[in-house]
């Protein structure tokens, strides 16, 4: 079991490359990774854990698409969002919708570090910026 | 005069005699006192108006020193005078001019005072102006966020009123065009 952080990163990377098949992440494989590395409780595991679960943590983010919208979307335009995002970032985006009422109408898409925001709030945080307010 | 008596003719001796009879003369006694008056005036010149007179010599001789020294005392006492004139009238001119240079050193003080207090003057009024200027910067930003903050509140509050199913629909639909022109 590696000691040094510099090991101990190369290690984590090593272990995530090979739960990573296709660009898709395999859960199964990380999900044995993870087991293996607290079964076998060697020095320096923790650490070994917590750098895998960053490399995870990143990765799922970039695939993982929050969409908050101030009313209920309709099915078809879920669907169509969906579309968009598959086209945009490849297969396999998690979609996961919320209803948020302060963000008083549109809709607003994260996904990784992208953010698409139509919302109304977005837009009185710009008038609000103009006037010298941080926050709406 | 005894000589003078020999003297007379033989043919007037008897009137001499008989003139110095009648006025009472006895020859001895006469020459006995003319011989006693001159002792006398020897011995009064010899011890008493000798040494008057050179008492006298000497006072006169003080006399004429101290008048001397009175007349050299009075000439350097006129000396002194004009000496001491002089001193004053120079002691006067210093003064006249240590007062001038003084009054010059004073304004020239005053002056420069009055500069530095003037510049010091100059110094706080551009700080109170500019204090005051971003007094009012600061109280125009402030009013400003409040109005801001007014105006946000008034729009929130007055769009999520009129917001309309047709709006919010239409609202998601150009978020979702903008995202599939990004694909």
């Amino acid at each position: 079991m590696p000691a040094t952080a510099s090991h101990v990163r190369r290690a984590a990377k090593r272990l995530f490359r090979w739960c990573v098949v296709n660009d898709r992440l395999q859960e199964e494989r990380a999900r044995a990774v993870m087991q293996e590395i607290l079964k076998s409780k060697r020095r320096g595991f923790i650490t070994l854990l917590s750098e895998f679960k960053r490399l995870l943590t990143i990765e799922v983010a970039k695939h993982t698409a929050r969409i908050d919208s101030a009313v209920l979307l309709e099915i078809d335009q879920q669907t169509r969002i969906k579309d968009g995002l598959e086209r945009a970032y490849g297969e396999g985006i998690d979609s996961q919708f919320s209803q948020n009422p302060d963000l008083i109408g549109g809709i607003r898409i994260q996904i990784s570090s992208d953010v698409y925001d139509g919302t109304v709030r977005a837009r009185l945080v710009a008038l609000g910026a103009s006037f010298g307010i941080r926050s709406a | 005069m005894n000589a003078l008596i020999l003297l007379i003719p033989a043919q007037s001796g008897g009137q001499v005699q008989q003139i110095a009879e009648t006025f009472g003369v006895d020859w001895p006694h006469l020459v006995a006192q003319i011989i006693s008056f001159c002792i006398v005036c020897f011995l009064l010149h010899r011890f008493a108006y000798k040494p008057v007179l050179q008492i006298l010599a000497q006072r006169r001789q003080l006399i004429a020193e101290d008048v001397a020294n009175r007349e050299k005392i009075k000439a350097e006492l006129e000396q002194a005078e004009t000496e001491r004139r002089r001193i004053m009238l120079e002691a006067d001119a210093k003064a006249t001019k240590v007062i001038e240079e003084a009054h010059a050193a004073a304004a020239r003080l005053l002056e420069h005072e009055t500069q530095k207090a003037v510049s010091v003057a100059e110094q706080v009024i551009a700080k109170a102006k500019e204090a005051a200027l971003l007094e009012h910067d600061r109280m125009l930003a402030e009013l400003k966020r409040e109005i801001g903050i007014l105006v946000i509140e008034a729009t929130a509050s007055i769009t999520r009123k009129m917001l309309t199913a047709d709006d919010q629909r239409r609202m998601a639909e150009e978020t979702i065009n903008s995202l599939a022109r990004a694909a």
